[in-house]
């Protein structure tokens, strides 16, 4: 137990004294983890908003595409990730690997199904009342893709919250497509993961209180999303009307 | 006698091999009330979908306005559906206060009424009509009404929009008896003034035969008798 009560002290000093090798690895999960949601919403959010509302041939292989991808485990889409930009890969000439936008690349294969799907989900459950409420107070095609779009925002939003906690947790790509190097592509989980290997208690903690807090915060952010985006499509109380 | 606004003939609706719906021949005079009375699945909500062009005649030919509503009309269904506007059982308010739900069909006419700029006599008049104060009403938010509270709020935003036809699909099932004869006011009030042609599904036959020009009996997707 002192064991334990010792590493926690000194990961608040290294905290408090804003250890530079402690803070890079959070300054580089941060970037990781921004461009990679970034590029997750902007083409997670019109795919899952196509695949939600438009019926069209195909749709339902594509849901099942998504759904499968949701399911890859993360060490395979390193693997994946890693194959394509290894210099024999067909990314290769592009010199991600071991890189930062090479991270991001991987973990947007991480984010985007899950954007997709949780998007795709959120508009269909919208769609059946939302509408025909639409359609009857005289909405044109344009007017209704808008609304519904606005109506399902507090469960897109949901989507972009738990993306970012996948994301920003992640291990797996991160430590095969970065390569963990110390400066460069340390990523918090990466970091705690040589960190405790190496016997380095106090910064695996420090790093650790970072990433739990972090995820309070997401929790506390998803759980008030969801209350948001309960009775998706507007139904009021006792059915509307 | 003017031309009808509706004139169905030999039309049938239907949902894979089945047929919903099958009306040889129909017309329903402008500014008048159809009342439709019948059994749980008996055809009422799909004839009243496809008189708010909300569904498309699997056969037949359905004319509004004298017009043969064809399927380049249906592709631009939102200027029909303009005119003729359907409470449905399965509708919802939207994830906005009262008053902007009010405004809401007006917003998407183009007229400049936002929640902030719309003309608060106008909504409150709308409100006012189902018995629901705008003053105590309008700031409350979709979430904070009851079921019979939220059915009024959607009726009044579809008066406010004072469409040539208003369909009705139960509207006064699940209220209070004062809400009831709020509603039932209201809906009269809207032919009356504004020369509405109403065509109302409901189980109250007694309230259909009072107020309205002709009450049908629909059975099993047909129209089996007039009371």
């Amino acid at each position: 137990m002192d064991y334990f009560s010792e590493g926690l002290t000194q990961a608040v000093a290294l905290l408090l004294a804003l250890d530079p090798e402690t803070f890079s690895a959070v300054w580089t999960t941060a970037i990781v983890t921004a461009l990679a949601l970034i590029a997750s919403l902007v083409m997670g959010l019109p795919l899952g908003f196509a695949l939600g509302h438009f019926r069209f041939p195909g749709r339902r292989g594509a849901r099942l595409f998504v759904d499968w991808m949701l399911s890859l485990p993360t060490v395979v889409i390193g693997l994946i990730v890693y194959a394509l930009l290894t210099s024999r890969g067909p990314l290769g000439e592009w010199g991600l690997l071991f890189s930062v936008p090479g991270m991001a690349f991987g973990l947007t294969l991480l984010g985007l199904p899950i954007v997709v799907s949780m998007t795709a989900t959120a508009v269909e459950s919208t769609d059946t009342r939302l509408t025909q409420t639409l359609l009857s107070l005289g909405a044109d095609r344009w007017q209704l893709l808008l609304a519904t779009l606005i109506e399902a925002r507090f469960a897109m939003a949901l989507a972009a919250a738990t993306a970012f906690g996948r994301i920003v947790s992640e291990i797996g790509i991160a430590m095969m497509v970065g390569g963990n190097i110390k400066w460069h592509t340390r990523t918090i989980t990466t970091a705690i993961a040589l960190e405790t290997g190496k016997g380095e208690f106090a910064t695996g903690i420090a790093l650790g209180i970072v990433l739990m807090l972090v995820a309070l915060v997401v929790n506390l952010l998803v759980g008030l999303l969801r209350g948001r985006s309960n009775g998706t499509g507007g139904v009021s109380g006792g059915g509307g009307a | 006698m003017s031309a009808p606004l509706y004139h169905l003939r030999g039309l049938e609706v239907g949902y894979g091999e089945a047929s919903a719906l099958i009306v040889p021949e129909l017309s329903i005079a402008r500014g008048s009330i159809l009342g439709l009375v019948g059994h749980n699945g008996s055809g009422k909500s799909t004839l009243l979908k496809l008189l708010g062009f909300l569904l498309a005649p699997r056969a037949g030919e359905l004319f509004f306005d004298g017009r043969l509503v064809d399927a380049a009309a249906l592709r631009a269904g939102h200027v029909l559906r303009r005119r003729a506007v359907l409470l449905g059982q399965d509708t919802c308010l939207l994830k906005r206060s009262v008053a902007a739900n009010v405004a809401y069909g007006l917003r998407l006419r183009g007229q400049p009424y936002t929640q902030e700029a719309a003309p608060q006599e106008i909504l409150a008049g709308a409100l006012g009509l189902v018995g629901l104060d705008f003053a105590e009403f309008g700031a409350r938010s979709w979430r904070e009404l009851s079921g019979g509270e939220a059915r009024r709020v959607a009726l009044a935003a579809r008066l406010v929009l004072q469409p040539e036809a208003l369909l009705l699909d139960e509207p006064t099932t699940g209220l209070d008896r004062a809400s009831v004869g709020h509603v039932q006011q209201a809906v009269l009030a809207a032919r009356e003034t504004r020369g509405a042609t109403l065509v109302i599904a409901s189980h109250d036959v007694d309230w259909l035969k009072s107020c309205a020009d002709q009450v049908l009996l629909m059975d099993e997707g047909r129209i089996t008798g007039v009371l």
